[in-house]
């Protein structure tokens, strides 16, 4: 089998951090409110259609897609009183708008929900737009919108599509117990895919550190044509789609193309089993498997609820075990941080992880040692050591020549320096501030 | 609550620049005790002051220079010892203050300081010693073997013997075994092949070094010297070629950053060696068959580079797309 170059084995004695919570399974957590933000997602932010004082009903639109082929629409996760509309901080830097919304606990769903429809009654040309109306975007973290993800640009072909249940990243074990608990939906959604783009060939790729999770795959996948379950070797970022395409076809997606060049799709398990919820029952996506872990009292895998605020699904876990440093969204590689918790998490956060104030100290920056650890991690093939200069001199034109924009920020090369040099992070500003550029900013 | 905010990732190896100086000061550990029980205590004196001088003159220049002070990172603790192992047992101590002093300040400091420099300055202070006082630095003694109390007496390391008479060098399976455990004249840490092997498996274990310039070097060595009309095994356990290989080609800063790189600089290092040892006119080669290829670093990292994913796809489009 082919692999990638490069990878890691981060925090390979603690099993990856994975070990608190793989074994549990999904537990439903339903808050006393939600705040769901709109602008949340990749493309542009929806526009709210609902009004301070209304009530809404579990699934009911409250936004509507903005303008373009990116637009989604967003749904209430609960049912209850919208308490307001309005803009608030959110991880970034802009505020976004959010709504608010007061739980009822009666758990009301908009009608025409539960009928689980036949797979034989479902046309291709319909499952497209059933997905974009499901308001589904990649739930695996970078939340691009499934439709346009899916819809396959004029002139070009998909010849596989690849359901990504690797989850390389630590800590997180939510995709893993999705895999465990219901392979079924995530089967079903692979297979309306297949159908959707007439491709005849679906690949469910797992990590061998998930044995369970590759069985239950395949005992729900035995006797469909098509689809195959491979396993493959534990290594970060296996899941990175780029690396997850070469480990599975051999191809190479082009520099600066996306997957779809190598004729490929790549979904998230939980993304194709929101896509059976929304194809076969109508379904919007209102809610995820998100992983609580790190430096709360009892870890746990949570059923939540869109917009659920960070800190009620902390106190769910028994709250924190130490006065916490950091809480950041996502796995200890790539996680985003929470400026506290009191902000939401959203369909794409697949983990809330909380760091004790030690966790959260960084060491001081030391002069590089030209170990080559750097180089050796990156899976894309590049020289961090070297593009760390031109970064901080803040050369656009040097960091291009050595490939940042082939970066795909996956903090492998941080995690590995013994100088702890912030290599990703200089990354991933040089790359925020060539997009600006791009955009006809000057990049400054 | 006052959450710090930072860019992933949150985690990290945990293995510091100090930690890997601290690995390596261990796996020089055995070579030490090895090298105190065959020549006594005047080699444990030598080695404190070369390593006493090495922190000094690193944190009198960070202090004069004003830059961070740097010595608790441990890296200069290391090249004080490995220039201290790297001296004949019975050296002047002047010669050790000498050694570490250019080592740390004429070339790691003045070049930037740790990971700036182009040349191992344990290498580089070792090869300016034997330029500068040829006799103190080829004077070698026989070894006590832990009777500390015996008179020295001063003898040639066999590589300068059979040099001298210009015959491939052919040691018999007593003097093999000798030279594997270090029974023999030579500078301190280089002298018992067992220990260094020891280090080197330590080194391994810990993941601070890989194989790649270590092995690539000795089996260069043993090959080119098969080719000169010399024996392999002798020439790999005699002078410096297993101490250059396991501790000073392998130092980060002024080997390749790539495995291909480090396998073509651990070949160069071997070859240099045997054509240095047959030809030159200094009997050893190690040091300066690593210096030559510490030049050649920069040089191998320009061009042997990992490709870029998805770059190389990109040109051959470009060049269907013309
Ligand atoms: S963050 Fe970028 S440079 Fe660093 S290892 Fe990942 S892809 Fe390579
Ligand atoms: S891992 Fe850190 S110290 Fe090592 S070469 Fe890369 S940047 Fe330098």
């Amino acid at each position: 089998m082919s692999s990638f170059r490069g990878g890691i084995h981060p925090m390979k004695r603690q099993h990856g951090g994975k070990r608190p919570t793989r074994d549990l399974p999904i537990r439903e957590f339903i808050s006393d409110s939600v705040c769901i933000p709109l602008g949340a997602r990749q493309g542009p932010p929806s526009v709210p259609c609902v009004k301070k004082g209304d009530a809404v009903k579990v699934g009911q639109p409250i936004a509507l897609p903005g303008p373009g082929p990116l637009g989604l629409p967003v749904h209430a996760s609960i049912s209850g009183k919208v308490t307001d509309v309005v803009r608030m901080a959110y991880t970034g830097d802009t505020p976004v708008m959010c709504v608010l919304i007061e739980n009822d606990f009666h758990n009301t769903w908009i009608d025409g929900i539960y009928g689980q429809r036949e797979f034989s009654a479902i046309t291709p040309e319909s499952i497209i737009p059933a997905i974009r109306d499901a308001g589904i975007c990649g739930m695996g973290g970078a939340s691009f919108p499934t439709h346009v993800k899916l819809s396959i640009p004029e002139g070009a072909r998909c010849d596989i599509i690849i359901i990504n249940g690797t989850e390389c990243e630590t800590f997180l074990t939510a995709d893993d117990r999705l895999m465990r608990e219901t392979p079924m939906r995530i089967v079903n959604g692979l297979r309306l895919v297949m159908r959707a783009l007439s491709v005849s060939r679906g690949v469910i790729a797992i990590e061998d550190n998930k044995p369970e999770a590759l069985k239950s795959i395949l005992a729900a996948s035995a006797n469909l044509p098509g689809i195959e379950v491979k396993k493959l070797r534990t290594s970060y970022p296996q899941g990175g789609e780029k690396q997850l395409i070469l480990t599975v076809t051999g191809r190479e997606v082009p520099s600066g193309k996306l997957p779809v060049a190598v004729n490929a799709v790549v979904l998230n398990v939980a993304t194709s089993a929101a896509i059976a919820d929304a194809v076969l029952q109508g379904k919007p996506l209102i809610e995820r498997v998100t992983t609580i872990a790190g430096c709360v009292k009892t870890p746990a895998n949570l059923l939540l609820r869109n917009g659920t605020i960070i800190g009620d699904a902390i106190g769910e876990c028994g709250g924190y075990a130490k006065t916490p440093g950091k809480i950041a969204l996502g796995g200890g590689m790539t996680g985003i941080c929470a400026p506290n918790d009191q902000v939401p998490m959203t369909i794409s956060t697949s983990g809330i992880v909380v760091y004790d104030e030690e966790e959260a100290q960084s060491l001081d920056e030391q002069p590089c040692i030209r170990c080559g650890k750097c180089v050796g991690a990156c899976p894309s093939g590049l020289r961090p050591y070297i593009l760390k200069h031109y970064c901080d001199e803040g050369d656009l034109i040097g960091a291009q020549s050595e490939h940042v924009l082939d970066c795909i920020v996956c903090g492998s090369c941080s995690y590995e320096c013994p100088a702890q040099r912030w290599l990703t992070a200089s990354f991933k500003n040089m790359k925020d501030k060539l997009a600006l550029a791009a955009k006809g900013g000057n990049g400054k | 609550m006052s959450l710090r905010i930072s860019t992933a990732p949150h985690i990290r190896k945990g293995v510091t620049t100090q930690k890997v100086m601290l690995h390596v000061l261990i796996a020089l550990v055995p070579c030490v005790i090895a090298g105190i029980y065959r020549f006594g205590f005047g080699a444990a004196l030598l080695l404190a002051i070369s390593m006493c001088t090495a922190m000094l003159a690193e944190l009198i220049f960070q202090k004069l220079a004003k830059k961070p002070v740097t010595t608790n990172d441990l890296s200069a603790l290391l090249t004080g010892l490995i220039v201290g192992l790297n001296l004949p047992p019975q050296a002047p101590w002047w010669l050790a203050v000498v050694g570490s002093a250019f080592a740390i300040i004429l070339v790691k400091q003045l070049f930037g300081g740790i990971g700036d420099n182009f040349m191992n300055p344990a290498m580089a202070a070792r090869a300016v010693l034997l330029a500068s006082w040829p006799v103190h630095m080829t004077k070698f003694i026989a070894p006590i073997n832990g009777n500390f109390g015996a008179d020295v007496i001063s003898g040639a390391t066999q590589l300068t013997a059979i040099n001298s008479v210009n015959s491939p060098l052919t040691l018999s399976g007593a003097d093999l075994f000798n030279h594997f455990t270090g029974n023999i004249p030579g500078a301190i840490g280089e002298v018992s092949k067992a220990m260094i092997v020891l280090g080197l498996v330590y080194l391994l274990l810990t993941r601070v070094i890989t194989w790649h310039i270590p092995v690539t070097m000795v089996a260069s060595a043993a090959l080119m010297s098969l080719i000169l009309g010399g024996d392999p095994l002798s020439n790999i356990v005699s002078g410096g070629l297993l101490f250059g290989a396991v501790y000073m080609a392998t130092d980060y800063t002024t080997s390749p950053m790539t495995k291909k790189g480090q396998v073509i600089f651990g070949a160069g290092c071997g070859i240099f060696v045997c054509i240095i040892r047959k030809y030159g006119a200094y009997p050893e080669g190690v040091t300066y068959a690593i210096l030559f290829m510490n030049c050649l670093t920069p040089l191998l990292d320009k061009f042997i580079r990992p490709r870029v994913y998805g770059a190389e796809k990109k040109q051959k489009e470009a060049k269907a797309d013309a």
